[in-house]
């Protein structure tokens, strides 16, 4: 028996290959979204430092993370309640919240036509970290 | 805006204050979050430590909402909600080890912020230097 992250293939009741292919995915989603959440972060630090106002690239890097974040809720309220004894509250309440920090975060950066669009970035990037971070723990 | 001219209180969320606003927001979002949270699920388990979560809560959201609309009667709540948070941090932050059978799950404010990075703790008095900073060039202007 592969030991995948997700708790859910360690349960003996819970070994059928549909349960291993969903962790797995959700494994690699977890990885895509710490990756495009720290390159926003770390890029968006570069940028403050660099004294540059937030571009379309950045704007769109934002746009993305956003839209994994938005799969991410569709993800795991597709597949919730199939393989975990997660609280729906606690849960779901991490989601949404990062979606409305980024999604807030991305309106009050590109209002802002100095240096501090990207610092506003860097803050909801950092926040957005811990908070993938803690969905993990709490879907494990 | 195309009414009155700017207030030169909206420099309360230009420049470092868009960064100071964007972090208020985080923490009167994550905090309501969090609050609301424990409000629902295990309120018994420490009464005390999740009722002030919630005052902490609603002191990040006046705070940032007085921030955002950047006017002379918000900079004076803004200050006064900052002031309040900081009173807040030390006060929890002693309870906290003092009484730590009332803070037995962790809330905003328990020890100084802790687990939040201590940001809680100094959130406030960058908050504080920055309002001031804003109301003097207001005041001469």
């Amino acid at each position: 028996m592969r030991h995948l992250t997700r708790g859910s293939a360690r349960h003996p009741e819970n070994v059928r290959p549909v349960h291993d292919y969903t962790g797995a995915v959700f494994t690699v989603y977890t990885i895509v979204l710490y990756a495009v959440t720290g390159i926003l972060t770390l890029w968006s630090i570069v940028e403050t430092i660099r004294n540059r106002p937030a571009g379309k690239a950045l704007l769109g890097a934002t746009a993305l993370l956003l839209l994994l974040l938005i799969v991410q809720l569709i993800l795991s309220i597709a597949t919730f309640g199939s393989t975990h004894d997660v609280d729906p509250l606690l849960y779901f309440g991490y989601v949404i919240t990062a979606i409305l920090v980024i999604a807030l975060a991305g309106f009050w950066a590109f209002a802002e036509l100095s240096r501090w669009g990207p610092g506003v970035l860097a803050a909801a990037g950092l926040t957005v970290v811990v908070m993938i971070e803690r969905l993990d723990q709490i879907w494990q | 805006m195309t009414k009155k001219s700017r207030s030169p209180y909206s420099a309360m969320h230009t420049g470092p204050g868009r960064a100071l606003t964007a972090v208020y927001g985080v923490f009167a979002l994550s905090a309501t979050a969090r609050a609301g949270y424990q409000l629902i699920r295990e309120f018994d388990v420490a009464p005390i430590a999740y009722t002030l979560s919630a005052f902490a809560a609603v002191i990040y959201i006046v705070a940032t909402v007085c921030l955002v609309i950047g006017r002379r009667i918000s900079h004076r709540i803004a200050l006064a909600a900052c002031g309040i948070e900081f009173i807040g941090v030390i006060v929890v932050g002693i309870l906290s080890y003092t009484h730590p059978e009332d803070f037995a799950k962790p809330s905003v404010w328990s020890n100084f912020g802790s687990g939040y990075g201590f940001i809680p703790l100094i959130l406030p008095l960058i908050g504080l230097w920055w309002l001031i900073r804003v109301g003097r060039r207001a005041n001469r202007d």
